[in-house]
């Protein structure tokens, strides 16, 4: 963690997730990454607002 | 992962716009119209366009696909057809 | 890069990472997936209904999926058990999902 504090970041956040993006889906990386982003957004939003449980608890198939 | 999940996005598209039938796990089998192949989870997605006017689409999860024969090609008309499902503004034919 | 990244992108598919070009595997992967993710939003608030795994047979009203996805998270599910309010299903669960529109 020292080096850490001394080395100035070398990536922005997200940064290796767009150069990832755009060697799968190339000049539609952008739009499929902000629809996927979008589509998160609203899981992570309705989890937390619902705390819906997993069904059925233990998975069907391993 | 099965062969279905292994395929490249390239042999997945040559699906598009064919009538197939999927023989899927624990002997379920479906038959429509491949709108799209998920390239992240190998997905198909199929249409039918039942008597009632709407359209019926069916998604078989790409881990439970054992094999998909193509049935039929779509003519212009069906092209057109499946073209506007998903994609309003995506008005132009699909064609890979 | 993420093993799933890995796996993604097979052999030979990668293209020059241009963001304005896009190589043929590339832009086939494009378009299959932007009709997944419009298929995936156009069941928003749907009712759907799912084949499971060891003959399991529900229904739910769809009101987020996960990217990639991994699961639905679903309203009014209803199981032999009963009603439930709010619940995930997950991929690996499901045979198949099927609604109207």
């Amino acid at each position: 963690s020292t080096r850490r504090s001394v080395e100035p970041p070398t990536e922005r956040p997200g940064e290796r997730r767009m150069v990832e993006m755009e060697k799968l889906y190339g000049a539609e990386a952008a739009k499929i990454l902000a629809m996927e982003t979008a589509m998160q957004l609203i899981f992570d939003k309705n989890c937390d607002k619902k705390q819906p449980k997993y069904w059925p608890i233990i998975p069907l198939k391993l | 992962m099965n062969d279905w999940q292994m395929k490249s996005p390239l042999d997945w598209e040559t699906y598009v716009n064919k009538r197939v039938k999927v023989a899927a796990a624990e002997k379920n089998e479906y038959e429509g119209w491949a709108l799209t192949v998920d390239p992240v989870s190998a997905n198909v997605v199929l249409a039918n366009f039942p008597e009632n006017g709407r359209v019926s689409i069916v998604v078989v999860l790409g881990h439970a696909v054992q094999e998909v024969d193509v049935l039929q090609e779509a003519d212009d008309e069906m092209k057109a057809r499946l073209s506007c499902i998903f994609a309003p503004e995506e008005s132009k034919a699909y064609s890979p | 890069s993420s093993p799933r990244f890995q796996a993604l992108l097979g052999t030979g598919a990668a293209g020059g990472g241009h963001p304005k070009t896009s190589s043929p595997p590339q832009a086939a992967r494009a378009a299959l997936r932007l009709r997944y993710l419009r298929s995936l939003g156009a069941m928003r608030g749907l009712p759907v209904s799912f084949t499971l795994h060891e003959g399991g047979r529900v229904g739910a009203v769809v009101a987020a999926a996960d990217a990639p996805p991994l699961a639905f998270q679903v309203d009014a599910l209803r199981t032999p058990l009963g009603l439930q309010a709010a619940a995930l299903l997950r991929c690996s669960d499901i045979i198949a999902y099927a609604f109207e529109m």
